[in-house]
């Protein structure tokens, strides 16, 4: 890469890590005065900036499974993308300090008082979560270390064995993806109402996962569109392609979450459907409708038109509109379980998202200028 | 493309197996793929495989007649188990039929151009199924002549469906597609009805090919409308895909018997489906591959990625599985455990682990490329695959069914004979259909394969 646009990507790094820090530092400060709120923003923030992490991970594993064009112009970034979760890691622990505080059954006197959730306790203990939250993230550094690592060996010699390796590599990393990011989503999310169970849980979140991270990488493409290697290979049908791609998964998450709502809404059995007794009511409601609307019949309208999938501008605009109800969503699925009263909006929860978001997009960014930002193996 | 392909990287130039053998072209593509239904002499295996089949077709008859005669209550249906052998192959045969909608909707909005040579047949295969699944819940009902009441019309009765119920849903959803399944197969069929009709020598089979290709004369305007008529039901095809057996999964979900209401019954009954659908067009390609010396069209790498897509669902319903067991106990509902106990140690105990040696030990074979392209293995892997996806059905019918909430309502399930000799019929049925289809109609797209035929002016196709 050429020095101008490192000194760029620099300035860019610089600029979101200092946004972060001052963001993060108010909420710090804010913790002070309500603990709680600080660690349920943190979550919410953070569950959606690793799910952006997670989604590149996976779809570059699918990636190397499947090939195509689409897959090669953004594999960079996916790339970057998953070489953050270290970082995630790191971030990961400011949330331990509160576990009391975000989920009932680290509470001892709360255990005790309650009948299912000693018959949960073999799972939902405190020493067990820790110890699967570091098997998950063992799973996902290595396995993307190696993903990138080989990656890098594939750019250097383009020996075509290393491909090989990296297919090789990324069908059992897909099932290792499926199995831990089901278990996360049930300890980090669901666990937070633990009475309450959905066996298409952990797909609702690979799904939004991917969906997050497709409309990411649109939006930084559109970024990175008039830089020198990209201008030069970038064309309509990779967009199009991509959107289509975001497409497919803006319908998958719609069918999966209408699923899980049509299934517990006819049941009504009582231990399902508060969940959504309290996600339907009150300004929670309201929310869910401009869910249906803004998550799904807009962005569906527009992404069927060809129009719109070829020009990166536009594209970029609705992949835009997309993350933004994609941290709505999350932030529906996750705060109903502390406001039950209504729909309550916290400063914190609008200023973390930032502030995670900030030291997220500044490891992003030492990620993608390490290396230049197409694979030398072509094929695009 | 092309070019950059050749820019010395060998990462790319890595050559993929072809999808079509070396050598052809256009002429003997044509002649190749004809010749089985216009001039070779019909096979002596033919006719008894025919004869067999058309033998198991009588019984079928036989069987329904006579339930037709006396009653539902010659099946082994009964309180609490309502629903047997009906719903187990209703659910079986349609979920059979998702590969050849998968194959030719999905595949073709995908670009895969390797599944150009197996779509017809997987096409067909789809019809053949869904034809069989429809007929169960038509002999279930007792009166199927009544069977115009499952349908919206304003009526003297004064009854109306009950739109709440996914049973009604499953009227729609499986005659939209046999509907649209049955368009897509004949549209996808007429260049190659003319092809036979201008090759046939036998007047009367030249009329008949002629009356079916509906005066397709290959002009530049029917190419271009037929190419926007297929593209056009390719995408009314592929929602159909997942709604079909996503409507099948809500039958069952919807209720709250333990074992039916999970919410991951949709996706986990599609992938299910497809699953159940390419082993049964492994079953069915691999000998006839080599009975006809198709290698050069259903090549290896079909084969192969026809063995990847098996376990790619495979290893998603033992997600399915494995969610249901750990959230039963998670959920700490009595009834919930009771159900996967029963399952595991219960009176069926045996055709659950058999269940899951089928459908997640044995499909594990297939991580191993040397596996996948073992015509054999595979043949009998699939086969493997066939019967566990039955026995998953069965599982979830009858076990939910015949130990619920109440233990003094409990009761066992056995099919009779008469379910035996339905089901049997039903196989002998679909055979029979699919042998008069390799018979009567070209297998394979002349008319597609010729497009993959490498262009006599240049190597690129582009």
């Amino acid at each position: 890469m050429n020095g101008g646009a490192v000194a760029e990507f620099d300035r860019f790094r610089r600029r979101v890590l200092a946004a972060g820090a001052v963001a993060l530092a108010v909420c710090a400060a804010g913790a002070a005065g309500n603990p709680d709120q600080f660690f349920r923003s943190y979550l919410f923030a953070y569950l959606f900036w690793i799910g952006i992490a997670l989604g590149c991970f996976a779809i570059v594993m699918l990636h190397h499974l499947v090939g195509g064009s689409w897959g090669v112009v953004i594999r960079r970034l996916l790339e970057s993308g998953a070489g953050t979760l270290p970082v995630m890691a790191v971030l990961t622990l400011p949330l331990l300090a509160g576990l009391p505080r975000l989920y009932v059954w680290a509470r001892p006197e709360a255990v005790a008082g309650d009948e299912l959730l000693r018959h949960k306790a073999p799972y939902l203990n405190v020493p067990f979560f820790l110890g699967r939250l570091a098997f998950y993230f063992a799973v996902w550094i290595a396995l993307a270390y190696w993903l990138n690592k080989w990656s890098d060996e594939q750019d250097r010699t383009l020996r075509p064995e290393v491909k090989t390796r990296l297919q090789w590599l990324s069908g059992p990393g897909l099932v290792l993806y499926g199995l831990t990011v089901t278990f996360a989503s049930v300890d980090l999310v669901m666990s937070l109402e633990p009475h309450w169970f959905s066996t298409i849980y952990g797909i609702l979140f690979m799904t939004g996962e991917a969906l997050a991270t497709i409309a990411f990488v649109i939006v930084a493409l559109w970024l990175l569109a008039d830089r020198k290697p990209m201008s030069d290979v970038l064309r309509p049908t990779h967009f199009h392609d991509l959107g289509n791609l975001m497409l497919a998964f803006l319908m998958l998450w719609a069918y999966v979450s209408f699923s899980q709502f049509l299934i517990i809404w006819s049941g009504n059995l009582p231990e399902e459907i508060p969940w959504y007794l309290r996600r339907l009511s009150g300004g929670w409601g309201w929310m869910a409708a401009a869910l249906l609307v803004f998550h799904f019949v807009v962005p569906f309208v527009l992404l069927l038109s060809r129009y719109n999938k070829q020009r990166l501008r536009i594209l970029a605009a609705i992949a835009g509109g997309v993350l933004l109800v994609r941290l709505v969503d999350l932030f529906w699925i996750v705060m109903p379980a502390f406001h039950s009263g209504g729909l309550a909006v916290h400063w914190m929860d609008v200023l973390m998202p930032v502030g995670i978001g900030g030291l997220w997009l500044a490891a992003f960014t030492w990620q993608l200028k390490r290396r230049p930002l197409l694979p030398a193996e072509g094929g695009y | 493309m092309a070019k950059e392909g050749q820019s010395g990287n060998p990462a790319v130039a890595e050559v993929e197996a072809p999808v079509i053998g070396p050598g052809h072209t256009y002429a003997s593509v044509t002649d190749k793929i004809s010749s089985i239904v216009l001039t070779r002499k019909t096979p002596r295996a033919w006719w008894i495989g025919f004869t067999i089949t058309f033998l198991l077709t009588m019984l079928l008859l036989y069987s329904i007649g006579n339930l037709l005669v006396r009653g539902v209550g010659l099946w082994g249906v009964n309180v609490p188990v309502g629903w047997g052998f009906d719903i187990i192959n209703f659910v079986w045969w349609i979920g059979i039929g998702h590969a050849g909608t998968l194959i030719s909707a999905i595949l073709l909005l995908l670009r895969q151009e390797w599944r150009t040579s197996i779509n017809r047949f997987a096409e067909a295969m789809t019809l053949f199924a869904v034809a069989n699944a429809a007929l169960y819940p038509l002999m279930h009902m007792g009166r199927p002549w009544l069977a115009y009441w499952l349908l919206p019309y304003p009526n003297t009765m004064g009854t109306w469906p009950q739109p709440r119920s996914p049973l009604v849903w499953d009227v729609f959803a499986v005659s939209t597609y046999a509907l649209v399944s049955f368009l897509f197969w004949f549209i996808g069929l007429i260049p190659d009805l003319a092809t036979l009709r201008d090759r046939a020598k036998n007047r009367f089979v030249k009329i008949v090919y002629g009356i079916l290709a509906m005066g397709w004369r290959g002009s530049a305007i029917h190419w271009q409308r037929y190419e926007t008529a297929y593209l056009l039901l390719a995408g009314l095809a592929t929602p159909l895909v997942v709604s079909v057996h996503t409507v099948v999964s809500f039958d069952f979900s919807i209720g709250i018997i333990p074992g039916w209401h999970a919410t991951i019954f949709p996706p986990y009954f599609v992938a299910g489906a497809i699953y159940a659908g390419f082993a049964m067009v492994l079953t069915l390609t691999i000998p006839i591959r080599s009975y006809y010396g198709l290698e050069d069209f259903i090549t290896m790498r079909h084969v192969d990625n026809m063995g990847k897509i098996l376990l790619a669902t495979g290893l998603i319903v033992a997600y399915g599985y494995m969610m249901e067991t750990f959230m039963a106990w998670y959920s700490g509902s009595k009834y919930e455990q009771y159900m996967i106990l029963n399952r595991m140690q219960g009176p069926y105990k045996t055709l659950y682990w058999a269940l899951i040696v089928c459908n997640v030990v044995v499909p594990q074979l297939l991580w191993s490329q040397r596996v996948r392209r073992n015509l054999i293995a595979l043949w009998i892997i699939s086969l493997v695959v066939g019967v566990g996806m039955w026995l998953e059905r069965f599982i979830i019918v009858v076990v939910s069914l015949h130990r619920d909430f109440l233990p003094s309502a409990w009761g066992m399930y056995r099919p009779t004979a008469w379910d035996w000799s339905t089901y049997i019929g039903t196989l002998g049925f679909f055979l029979a259909l699919l042998f008069l289809f390799i018979r009567f109609l070209p297998m394979i797209s002349i008319f597609e394969m010729r497009t993959l035929v490498p262009h006599p002016a240049g190597k690129a196709r582009h």
